[in-house]
């Protein structure tokens, strides 16, 4: 009974095997013959668009299954996420309520409109989506290498747009340089002769002469020295320090702006402290014994050995830095990220000494500080 | 047999770098080491003859006439050759030994010894002097003693397992997480010396070591009030600034400045040492250049972080200063 099924089975061997290298031919030969038309005004037939959208939706849910959502706080993440958005990807996926630039209608895909279309996920698919980005269809996919922790400010953000109208999402994405729409006109005295400062982009997150920045996690700048302010743009310029957020604005800065933009931040008096989150005055107390005196165990200087008064004009300033960003950028030193400068290569080797419990220490120390002493004793040495 | 020839003279010269006295067992310059230079002479002699005689043992039980032969098949050489004698060769050896590793102790205590502490640290020791008052003077990877006078050093680690070794002076000691062993010895006349880290620690282990100056005793003690004053270099200014700005004093003391850090080794007077790195560099303006901007590559896995930044100015400056810290 076997015997002759295995018989035909292998009579019919050759026929699949010429059907198969047939078919490789039949396709080389269409795609060499440029039958196929991939003009973009030509569109996808119908049954290539189902078979391409299948492909799609079930590569993002399959391949963003193992992705973990941390908690995420909209309040402090949209800000960021939006300004963001307003910059990188608004461009071609349109501002709400604003219609999109013709040279991005005519993309195929088309970009979807994200007020309708981000509903349509979940957090993991989106995270992945912005993460990783699609072949294909013109999505990029994150620019700040290793930096997932930014992602989710843009995640955040997409899971707050479909609610939001024009002026909502317009008051998020412009943040502070919203109420400077004047900001142009800034060079204050000490800039006269080096031009105008464009800090449209800057102020859409950081601080001005008289705003917090729109995020914890946005760095505060004003009264950081010009050196560190130089080097950090230069080293975003250079993709030697990773931060899908700071990178595509750095690009687009020569030499004379960052110098420019350094010095006027250097200059900038930092506002009023800001409203100290209530801490536990034990882990505060911790912070203050790991700046002042480090950790001899465990092998950590103290903190205010190089992030204290009177230090190398290109270490960063600490005080009055917010908890979250001080603490965001040591797990990103931590998890390797920032070794790649000279600098950054320093504070990798003590960020990976610290425990989670030091971290968060010296995160809440740093940010109950007082620029303004920092100021003072900077006066008083002068 | 070219090959093996090479091979010969290669390790031909690896035992003649042994002979150098800087960091040799056998150059016995102190009473303590010139007894266990002894003992090793006689174990080593006595295991010689031992073998001969093993040997000619065996060619007559194997060739010899028979009435030979039968009787060192016979029990009284059994239990002459076969039990006395080793029991008593080895316990005479065992009791020799301890001895000697009793000597030095008993001798020292009744001589008022200097007291030197010494903790092993990946990969560098860290050198306390414990003066008459109660004070203490803290150094790093060199030991300075008086010559002539008895010293006593308690060893401690900071870490893992190392071992002190100056093998001119005397036999290693480990260092053990949670104890303080003790060594004693004499160095006989003024010199430099080498030791090294005889334990496998880590990374760094084979860079670890170290160079022991024993001085005349009128010198140490000049020696010693120097090393116990603060910081007082011939060259502040900008390497000093530089130093101090760029967070060096987390990690290090320099006495006399704002830097006190406890992590790595003090630098009050680290220019006036043999060596940098724990013996690995010459002190010299370019050896602390080098060591600032490529220790990663000199020694690699050292615990320092890495600071490649400074410019050939700052560096310069740098240097100067440390080099100055005499």
């Amino acid at each position: 009974m076997t015997e002759p099924l295995k018989i035909r089975l292998r009579k019919l061997l050759p026929w699949a095997l010429g059907f198969f290298a047939g078919g490789i031919v039949l396709v080389l030969a269409i795609a060499y013959s440029g039958i196929f038309n991939i003009a973009a005004t030509a569109g996808h037939p119908a049954w290539l668009e189902w078979l391409l959208a299948l492909g799609k939706e079930r590569s993002v849910v399959v391949n963003s299954k193992p992705v973990d959502v941390p908690e995420l706080n909209l309040t402090e993440l949209v800000p960021l996420g939006a300004a963001h958005f307003h910059g990188g990807c608004a461009t071609c996926h349109r501002i709400p309520g604003q219609p999109i630039n013709p040279v991005y209608d005519q993309m195929l895909p088309p970009p979807p409109n994200l007020q309708i279309h981000a509903p349509m996920w979940t957090r993991q698919q989106l995270f992945w989506m912005v993460r990783h980005g699609i072949q294909f269809t013109g999505m990029p996919s994150w620019s700040g290498q290793g930096r997932d922790d930014e992602v989710w400010a843009v995640v955040a953000f997409l899971q707050a747009l479909p609610l939001m109208g024009e002026e909502d999402y317009l008051k998020y994405a412009n943040g502070n340089s919203k109420v400077n729409s004047q900001a142009q006109n800034y060079p204050a005295n000490q800039f006269a002769g080096k031009g105008r400062i464009n800090l449209t982009a800057c102020d859409r997150c950081h601080d001005t002469h008289d705003k917090q920045p729109t995020s914890p996690y946005v760095p505060s700048l004003g009264g950081q020295d010009s050196a560190y302010l130089k080097r950090t743009l230069h080293e975003y310029r250079e993709d030697l320090r990773q931060s899908g957020f700071m990178e595509p604005i750095a690009a687009e800065l020569d030499d004379k702006h960052i110098d420019n933009l350094a010095d006027y931040y250097a200059s900038l008096t930092v506002p009023v402290a800001k409203s100290v989150q209530p801490v536990s005055p034990a882990k505060v107390e911790l912070g203050r014994q790991l700046a002042e005196h480090g950790d001899r165990l465990r092998k950590v200087p103290a903190c205010l050995s190089c992030h204290g008064v009177n230090k190398r004009p290109d270490y960063p300033r600490l005080a009055g830095q917010s908890e979250h960003y001080i603490r965001q950028q040591l797990q990103v030193l931590q998890r390797g990220i920032r070794a790649k400068t000279p600098y950054g290569a320093i504070m990798t080797t003590i960020a990976k000494r610290l425990t989670e419990q030091q971290a968060e220490a010296a995160a809440a120390f740093f940010a109950g500080q007082l620029p303004a002493d920092h100021k003072a004793a900077e006066s008083l040495r002068r | 047999m070219r090959y093996a020839l090479k091979t010969i003279c290669v390790m031909a010269l690896l035992l003649i770098a042994g002979c150098d006295d800087k960091q040799s067992a056998f150059a016995a310059l102190g009473p303590v080491s010139a007894r266990i230079t002894f003992l090793t002479w006689i174990m080593f002699i006595g295991a010689a003859l031992i073998t001969v005689l093993i040997c000619v043992l065996m060619f007559i039980s194997i060739a010899g006439p028979a009435d030979w032969r039968h009787k060192l098949t016979g029990e009284k050489s059994i239990i002459w050759g076969g039990i006395v004698f080793p029991v008593v060769t080895l316990s005479a050896l065992l009791i020799y030994g301890f001895l000697i590793l009793k000597a030095g102790g008993t001798w020292v205590r009744a001589e008022n010894p200097v007291h030197i502490s010494v903790i092993g640290e990946q990969w560098w020791w860290r050198v306390i002097y414990r003066h008459d008052d109660g004070h203490t003077t803290e150094s790093a990877n060199e030991l300075r003693i008086p010559a002539g006078r008895p010293i006593e050093i308690e060893l401690s680690t900071a870490d893992v397992i190392h071992s002190f070794w100056i093998p001119a002076y005397a036999g290693k000691i480990d260092m053990i997480p949670g104890r303080i062993n003790t060594l004693h010895f004499v160095a006989d006349k003024p010199g430099i010396v080498s030791g090294q880290c005889a334990e496998y620690c880590g990374g760094a282990h084979a860079l670890m070591s170290f160079y022991t100056v024993a001085m005349t005793p009128s010198d140490y003690d000049a020696w010693l009030v120097k090393e116990r004053s603060n910081a007082a270099p011939a060259l502040a200014g900008e390497g000093k600034q530089i130093f101090l700005s760029s967070g060096c004093g987390g990690c290090h003391t320099v006495r006399g400045t704002p830097a006190d850090g406890k992590i790595g080794p003090d630098l009050t007077h680290v220019g006036s040492r043999q060596s940098l790195g724990a013996g690995i560099l010459p002190n010299t303006t370019e050896g602390f250049a080098k060591w600032v901007s490529q220790h990663k590559i000199i020694k690699p896995e050292n615990l320092m972080p890495p600071f490649d930044f400074f410019s050939e100015s700052e560096l310069q400056s740098l240097s100067l200063y440390l080099n100055s810290l005499e």
